[in-house]
């Protein structure tokens, strides 16, 4: 008797133990969190702001798969359960759509896409038609005719849905099992038999992306600084990162502004690129096409430099946010101008730029040059001779090169940025006549898939890092090309030429890299342990970001640089992290920089055998020149800010009707005051209820 | 302090305090004094610092009155146009709020 009352008291508090375990998972009966959400983010200009944000509480709304644009009726006018939260798929993701939700009247409480895993056939871009309008160089003062891309508009497929506002949230999905859970509790609840009204409980959505930053970022740098508040908080943050370079001949860092006797050969490309989504940033045409192809032709010369150095240097740079109104490219001229590089203009000879360069149609290549500074005569004979340099340097490649018509300006480049200054002679080479060849300019389709990037199935990641596309193929001949033409212009002789010859191996492999995964064998050996928490099995998102942070592609670029140009140098691993070649050497770091990378791991060893990389390469600020002189309103550079946030998330769950919850409330509001209403009554007359005969207690006071 | 057991000069004395000490842009203590010393004033049988607690309360309240039509129309001036005044709003403002202009 005893023994059987005891086992069910254990058994009694074990249930009960797993009662009280199971009880925080209320939250988790209710709510279903959403993995993989990336945000559209609100950014901030002079002027404007831009992109999306959710109420502080979030944004709930009732779920509505959109099936056509029709159906749009639905959720703006007939539908009966507004707000409602639109999934769209992202065929159905553009701007006529948008814009009638974004004038929906309250009743779009927000908004996810679905990303399709294969890319559109038609173009998409997001980003404007004309991009950096206003701060290249064509403008009503250096040439109105040509300013406002009113001879070429360079992406015709741009839409501008980047630089609109909404004010609800807007957010993208991976097409996996949460969409598929989304799908199924709107396919069960939210869709009425035959076109009626579905009934209650219906499959809601709640979406927060609060924003801190609002109106301009004059008002948000204002507010920043404003910390009367007893927990100051920061609202926004300028967009920015560092710039790349590397000179063929070491430039003492330390003695700013001009050199005698320096006369540089600029070699430029964009680092940067964005998409309508926070860091989803593929670039793969717009930015990583141009920038591999000049890491692929600074290692091509890397040798032939050594051997026989050319009288001129070249001076390899790569800019980060370029698409936001030419960051980069603006500091690095601002410094130039102000004596606080290690080069000035003067020391500058030329440009090439290399754009977007990994669609070109029939192997040929366009030179665009500017037609306003051409009318100058000695520029004009500069970039005469720029031009036949690059012709010469074509030959016996299979890529050949043409110039658009004369009178056609220069597409949107950061070579505009050095014209705004001085007419300095120069060209940017392009895979398109006039408008872009590129159908999806910072979108998300920029991908891997668009420059065409396919391997054979059953590879391994190892064989996938070696395997040399067609593409990798076609970009190694545009960096032979880049390479053999910076010799000659660098007065090389054109006898070297044939011995200039880009790897089709490393173009691959950075294709790979930065396209597929950055976290390979390769990459791997060529940075420093503490990068290897930024390599991932993702391809590297090339949004610029704040300025407080440096992003991904500007270190991986930088170590690669590195281990271009640079040489393998033996000292110990404490000179080299102290950037000194003996424990005396103070002179060395003025003009070298020098990198302790993770080597790979020798065959019966388990540790990796790093070493040292000396370089010329550098990173220099790419902040806009607007925020060093707190000139918020800026026509001539950057004003970007990017808003902070808090939380960014989103879950669903079923919402019951109004009416039901309504009634519960006022069920528990009655509830209450009958209970006080009660227990008043039950204290006033406590004497008679609770008459035990005792001695009322004698207050006194 | 239950004024019950507080002499009727001792009841004046404070109500005067409070008063004065209003003017020192305290309109809360107006706004006690009214609701401490009103049964006092009004509602008691008469006695002789009646009269005197009666101008007290009555000029408080008045202050007290003019005090909230003053705050209540800055307040509304103020969250109304805070926005539209950009930097004056801004520096004007202990707290701002997030997200909203």
């Amino acid at each position: 008797m005893d023994l059987l009352s005891n086992k069910w008291i254990v058994n009694l508090l074990v249930s009960w133990f797993f009662i009280g375990v199971g009880c925080n998972s209320v939250e988790k009966k209710i709510y279903v969190h959403l993995n993989y959400t990336v945000p559209c983010v609100r950014l901030l200009n002079a002027t404007h702001q831009i992109g999306c944000q959710s109420s502080l509480s979030g944004n709930v709304g009732v779920l509505h798969v959109l099936e056509s644009e029709e159906n749009v009726d639905w959720v703006l006018g007939t539908g009966a359960n507004p707000p409602y939260l639109v999934i769209l798929e992202s065929a159905l993701f553009t701007r006529s759509i948008m814009m009638k939700l974004k004038n929906g009247s309250g009743r779009v409480a927000g908004v996810a896409v679905i990303m399709p895993n294969a890319n559109p056939l038609e173009g998409f871009s997001p980003h404007t038609s004309c991009p950096n309008e206003n701060t290249g160089v064509y403008s009503e003062t250096y040439d109105p005719s040509l300013a406002h891309c009113n001879v070429t508009m360079w992406n015709p497929f741009g839409n501008g849905l980047s630089y609109e506002e909404f004010d609800f949230p807007i957010f993208s999905m991976k097409d996996d099992n949460d969409t598929r859970v989304i799908r199924q509790c709107y396919m069960d609840h939210n869709r009425g038999g035959n076109g009626s009204v579905p009934q209650y409980p219906l499959c809601a959505m709640q979406l927060y992306s609060h924003m801190s930053a609002v109106t301009d970022t004059a008002t948000c740098m204002r507010r920043n600084d404003l910390n009367l508040s007893l927990s100051p908080e920061m609202i926004c943050d300028p967009l920015g990162d560092y710039n790349v370079w590397a000179a063929t001949r070491p430039l003492n860092t330390t003695a700013k502004g001009h050199k005698t006797g320096e006369s540089v050969v600029v070699a430029a490309a964009r680092l940067d690129s964005r998409s309508f989504f926070f860091d989803v940033a593929p670039g793969a045409e717009s930015g990583v096409s141009g920038f591999v192809s000049l890491l692929a032709a600074a290692s091509a010369l890397k040798t032939v430099i050594q051997e026989a150095p050319p009288n001129r240097t070249i001076f390899y740079t790569f800019f980060q946010g370029e698409t936001f109104d030419y960051i980069g490219s603006s500091r690095m001229v601002y410094d130039m101008e102000n004596k606080q590089f290690a080069v000035d203009l003067d020391n500058v000879h030329s440009v090439l730029e290399i754009g977007q360069v990994g669609l070109r149609a029939d192997s040929k290549l366009w030179l665009h040059s500017d037609p306003v500074s051409r009318k100058n005569d000695s520029v004009n004979d500069e970039v005469n001779k720029l031009i036949t340099n690059l012709h010469s340097a074509a030959v016996n490649l299979s890529v050949s090169v043409e110039e658009p018509n004369v009178s056609q300006p220069l597409p949107p480049s950061s070579f505009q940025r050095f014209l705004r200054a001085r007419p300095i002679p120069g060209l940017v080479i392009e895979d398109h006549k006039s408008s872009f060849t590129n159908r999806f300019y910072e979108s998300m389709y920029d991908n891997a898939d668009h420059l065409n990037m396919s391997y054979p199935a059953n590879l391994t990641q190892e064989e996938q890092l070696e395997f040399v596309t067609e593409t990798a193929k076609a970009l190694t001949e545009v960096a032979t090309l880049v390479a053999r033409a910076l010799y000659i212009q660098a007065g090389g002789a054109e006898a070297q030429l044939r011995n200039i010859n880009a790897d089709p191996e490393i173009v691959t492999r950075m294709l790979y890299g930065f396209l597929v995964r950055t976290n390979n064998t390769w990459f791997q050996q060529l940075v420093p342990s503490d990068l290897m928490s930024h390599l991932g099995d993702r391809p590297t998102n090339f949004y610029v970001g704040v300025a407080q942070q440096t992003s991904e592609p500007t270190l991986l670029v930088q170590y690669l640089l590195a281990n271009m140009t640079g040489s393998h140098f033996n000292i110990s691993q404490e000179n080299c992290k102290n950037q000194r070649e003996d424990e005396k050497d103070e002179e060395s770091k003025h003009m070298y920089s020098y990198m302790w990378v993770q080597g790979t791991v020798p065959p019966n060893n388990t540790e990796r055998e790093g070493f040292c990389v000396r370089s010329t390469v550098r990173l220099s600020k790419a902040l806009s020149p607007a925020f060093d002189l707190k000139e918020y309103t800026s026509k001539d550079y950057s004003t970007w800010t990017e808003s902070r946030w808090k939380v960014i998330k989103g879950r669903i769950f079923l919402v019951a009707s109004p009416d039901l919850e309504m009634m519960t409330l006022g069920v528990g509001v009655g509830v209450l005051i009958t209970s006080l209403l009660l227990t008043y009554i039950m204290s006033s007359k406590a004497d008679i209820l609770f008459s035990s005969g005792r001695e009322p207690a004698n207050a006194t006071y | 302090m239950n004024l019950e057991r507080v002499p009727n000069e001792e009841k004046l004395g404070l109500c005067r305090k409070y008063y004065l000490a209003g003017f020192a842009f305290l309109p809360f203590l107006w706004l006690v004094n009214v609701v401490w010393f009103f049964k006092e004033a009004f509602l008691k049988p008469v006695y002789t610092e009646q009269l005197q607690i009666q101008t007290y309360v009555k000029r408080s309240g008045l202050g007290l009155l003019f005090w909230v039509t003053v705050l209540t129309t800055w307040i509304t001036i103020f969250q109304h146009y805070r926005a539209e005044w950009g930097e004056v709003g801004d520096y004007l403002s202990f707290t701002i709020p997030l997200g909203i202009p």
